[in-house]
């Protein structure tokens, strides 16, 4: 199926639209660069998130939400945040702050997709050598590249997903229309905030099938469509995985996560 | 967001800074400084400062003109533009190609001119982040130590890096579980949680989140469904950029508790029938009893004949009825209703919400069905129990009070003839508490020492001197006035005073001996007579009998003690024993109101003692002309070779025969009667001079 032609791709343009954003959105902005500091404490991040209502609510949504196990013990903010961690408020923070939050703007399934990501990469982090709470945070920030393509490109990069079920089609394809894949895109974006670079690092090494850092976001995208595309061809997971998981090891996974996804996508959007 | 590219400062710094800036540049070989410029396609290096030279290996030559892509091989695509942007600096960490072709680990950070066709890249080797690394190799370190530590460890461990999400638990945890760390790990655990435990446990969860210590006893549903009672002790731990988790170590006390529950239960249980004791049925009633409340009943159960069924059947038999008893009783009570064996073959029932006639309706239930036929042995026994029945009412003021009341019923109904049913009446509980406080009043004369004594001189027929005197108690109740001996001695008997009575008197009497040696001394009385209960006949009486000679410093000789022919009868072989003991102390012995009972003279003659005290009602006979029995006793005496001794010598009649018939000695009314230890003094004193 031929996509439509590229148009004028201007990446530095699509970069500079987060900043736009980021500016329209002070509190988010200011609680992801507070977070990023050594010396960030769970009082000083609820103080500065108490102002953004919205983001608080979620925050405190997520906090009490099936996936930390608290079972609504949580009522206070700051108790929110040292519960779901800095990185997640900082992950939270980012969602506003790129407008991932508004479903309207983006490709159709993204939360779903997401939250696959996030909740594979965090049920399987450990494999890989990732701490699960960074992990939840990958995934969650894993299609933010998508998103930005997505809003710069909706008709072509529609196209572009329609025609490659493959992860790493879809990423080849990418290359080819915009010069970058989403998902360096995301990297590119975290690195440049300061996001840790275990956070990082997985998103860049993706498409090396030697590092085992990558194996962690590849064996979730394919878990991801799996789940989400009808009538998907699933890849052995030993090579995606670099040997970490077999075949077998992935089921499980992803009963528990379809399980789980929904309840986290309410959390996140504060739906 | 990123920093915004610094305002122009160039306006402002005059060019003599700036030369110099750019010459310290230039030459420094600390950092890696490339100038990259766009002309007309890839951006290529127009300039680099003699650090890069040295980082990168390429002469300053070959480095002008190097496209950029090449140094950076991973920037596929669009994205140099990723790092080489128009309108603000970026940074990237990524390997950077010299010219040897190794590839170099950097920090790259690209800041735009003003005109956006020209950056300045620094080029920061990863190696100057050595320290860095090392401590984020000492950091790993730690974690695979303390990951190892925990793995190796018997103890189960958690650790979560986030809420209740587990990033790690141990083998031992899986093992108490029975469950893989994968279905454990996040939140997965929480489902091994037993449900009514899981809200306390996120309790304690989120106060070492919170920083402190928490502590909380869990259940723990394993996978084959057992469970497992444990306590999770939580530590606090913060994870720089994560947020706050915590440490959980769990002891599992299932066993410590199984084996303290089986305590308690031993404790409050009886082990034959398995029905609570005692000490659960103070309890219980104690739980329920409620002063001036009503509803609260109590039946006390007494087997009729469960002594004949163990001398004659064997214990074992014994043993199995009281099984088959306990068993009828469970089966009849009403749920919620105590059945307890309250001791021996006694049991207890205790209901509540019940009036009087349903208790009296139950206690007939229970009746009729214990009286069905059991077959112990071979032979069917048919077992009728004595039921006392108390309800609460308004005199109860403790709880204890019910079950005494209901005692006292159940004596009261077996006082009338077994197998009956008796409600304690308001007369029968006056009565009991009126028996209950004399005790209670006795007790505390003993222990006061306010028990009087009485002394009764004995005189020797030949002679005709006294020569020893009958140590005889006395009780003067401070309201009641004097309570007789056949009284306070049966009570003392009844409600376990008599070891402390018994004590007193032989005190008492050889203090007397002591005092009347020291006062009197040669007039004094060689012996003293007294009194042993047959409850005082056992092991522990010939040491008593020798402290407390000892404490007094008397000679064993100086004192005789009386036992009733019927104390003796009682368990002929320890009596055997305690008086061979005595006799062996020194102590003379006496058989006191003989012929009153049933002693086969066989046995009579295998006893060690020394005298026999001629029954005052043989004495009495005397004066109708009746002296057969006072004849052969005195007769049966002399020919075992033991002296005898005549009480309740009333007239001077009486005596003279006695004297004729051989009796040895004479005590009695027409001779002294009892007096006083200041008065038996000068008794004594007075003959010896008269003497």
């Amino acid at each position: 199926m031929p996509v439509t032609s590229a148009p004028s791709f201007d990446i530095e343009r699509v970069l500079a639209s987060i900043d736009t954003m980021a500016a329209q959105k002070p509190v988010a902005a200011q609680v992801v660069s507070a977070a990023n500091s050594d010396d960030a404490s769970a009082r000083e991040l609820s103080r500065i998130l108490a102002s953004d209502v919205a983001l608080a609510g979620r925050v405190m949504k997520l906090a009490n939400s099936a996936y930390f196990g608290m079972r609504g013990r949580v009522t206070s903010l700051q108790f929110a945040v040292t519960v779901v961690g800095f990185t997640t408020v900082r992950t939270m923070a980012t969602v506003a702050l790129t407008d991932l939050d508004d479903e309207s703007r983006l490709p159709e399934d993204f939360w779903t997709v997401t939250t696959t990501l996030a909740l594979t990469a965090s049920t399987l982090a450990t494999r890989f050598g990732e701490r699960p709470a960074d992990a939840l945070c990958l995934g969650l920030l894993a299609q933010l590249g998508a998103a930005l393509l997505h809003h710069d490109d909706p008709e072509g990069y529609g196209e572009l997903v329609a025609a490659q079920p493959t992860a790493a089609g879809r990423r080849a394809a990418e290359v080819r229309r915009y010069g970058i894949s989403a998902v360096r895109l995301t990297a590119v974006a975290l690195e440049t905030w300061g996001f840790p670079h275990s956070m990082v690092a997985p998103m860049q090494r993706m498409d090396d099938p030697a590092s085992v850092e990558g194996g962690l976001l590849r064996v979730c995208f394919e878990a991801a469509a799996r789940l989400t595309q009808p009538g998907y061809e699933p890849l052995p997971i030993g090579p995606l995985s670099c040997g970490r998981l077999r075949d077998e090891d992935l089921p499980p996974v992803l009963y528990q996560v379809r399980a789980e996804a929904e309840e986290l996508r309410r959390a996140i959007l504060g739906d | 967001m990123t920093a915004a590219p610094g305002a122009p400062l160039e306006e402002c710094v005059p060019a003599d800074i700036v030369s110099s800036v750019f010459h310290s540049a230039s030459v420094s070989d600390s950092m890696a400084i490339l100038v990259a410029e766009t002309a007309g396609g890839d951006p290529r290096l127009c300039w680099g400062n003699e650090g890069a030279v040295g980082l990168l290996g390429y002469a300053l030559e070959d480095l002008r003109r190097l496209p950029v892509r090449q140094l950076f091989p991973t920037l596929r695509g669009g994205e140099l533009t990723l790092l080489l942007r128009r309108a603000r600096s970026a940074r990237m960490s990524l390997p950077v190609r010299t010219a040897s072709g190794a590839l170099v680990e950097s920090a790259v950070v690209a800041s735009p001119s003003p005109s956006g066709r020209m950056w300045t890249l620094r080029v920061t080797p990863a190696e100057a982040n050595a320290s860095e690394r090392a401590l984020r190799a000492t950091a790993d370190a730690h974690e695979r130590r303390f990951t190892t530590l925990t793995e190796r460890s018997p103890v189960p461990t958690l650790l979560s890096e986030q809420g209740m999400r587990l990033s790690h638990v141990n083998d031992a945890f899986c093992g108490l579980v029975g469950l893989q760390a994968e279905q454990l790990l996040g939140t997965g655990w929480m489902a091994c949680v037993h449900p009514d435990d899981l809200d306390e446990l996120i309790e304690r969860v989120a106060d070492a989140l919170e920083g402190d210590d928490a502590e909380t006893r869990t259940r723990l549903v394993r996978d084959d469904g057992t469970v497992r009672t444990t306590v999770i002790r939580f530590a606090h731990v913060f994870t720089p950029g994560i947020g706050a988790g915590f440490v959980g170590t769990i002891e599992d006390v299932t066993e410590r508790l199984a084996f303290e529950e089986r305590l308690a239960h031993q404790a409050t249980h009886d082990p034959l029938t398995g029905l609570p004791n005692r000490t659960r049925l103070a309890d219980h009633v104690a739980a329920r009893f409620v002063p001036g409340a009503s509803g609260l009943a109590c039946l006390f159960l007494d087997l009729d004949n469960f002594k004949v069924v163990n001398d004659s059947l064997g214990h074992a038999a014994g043993d199995e009825l009281l099984t088959e008893v306990a068993a009828r009783l469970r089966a009849t009570v009403r749920p919620g209703d105590l059945v307890a064996r309250f001791g021996g073959d006694e049991f207890v029932v205790i209901c509540e919400d019940v009036t009087e006639p349903d208790a009296v309706a139950l206690a007939e239930r229970i009746v009729g069905d214990l009286a069905r036929p059991v077959r112990l042995g071979g032979v069917d026994i048919r077992p009728h129990a004595s039921v006392g029945v108390t309800v609460q009412t308004a005199d109860h003021v403790a709880a204890e009070e019910l079950v005494r009341d209901c005692d006292i019923a159940m004596y009261q109904a077996k006082a009338g003839g077994k197998a009956r049913i008796t409600v304690l009446d308001q007369q029968g509980r006056a009565e009991a508490r009126d028996k209950l406080r004399l005790v209670a009043d006795l007790r505390d004369a003993i222990d006061r020492r306010d028990i009087g004594f009485s002394y009764q001189p004995i005189f020797a027929v030949r002679g005709g001197r006294p020569v020893a005197v009958e140590s005889l108690a006395r009780w003067t109740h401070p309201q009641r006035g004097p309570v007789s001996p056949a009284t306070f001695v049966a009570l003392a008997e009844e409600s376990g005073l008599i070891g402390g009575l018994g004590a007193l008197v032989l005190d008492e009497s050889c203090r007397q001996l002591a005092e009347w040696d020291r006062l009197l001394g040669a007039a004094a009385p060689a012996r003293v007579n007294v009194n042993v209960s047959a409850l005082q006949l056992d092991e522990q009486l010939p040491e008593a009998v020798a402290a407390t000679l000892h404490r007094h410093a008397l000679a064993p000789a100086r004192l005789q003690v009386e036992i009733t022919e019927s104390a003796l009868m009682k368990d002929p072989l320890l009596a055997r024993r305690v008086l061979d003991e005595l006799r062996a102390l020194g102590a003379e012995l006496a058989i006191d109101d003989f012929g009153t009972g049933y002693s086969s003279l066989a046995y009579l003659r295998h006893l060690p003692v020394d005298c026999l005290k001629v029954d005052r009602s043989f004495v009495a006979e005397l004066a109708d002309g009746h002296a057969e029995i006072a004849t052969a006793v005195i007769a049966l005496a002399r020919s075992l070779d033991l002296c005898t001794v005549a009480e309740g010598v009333e007239t001077d009649a009486q005596a003279a025969e006695l004297d004729r018939l051989g009796v040895d000695f004479l005590q009695g009314f027409a001779l002294a009667r009892p007096m006083g230890g200041g008065d038996a003094g000068i008794f004594f004193a007075d003959r010896l001079v008269a003497g």
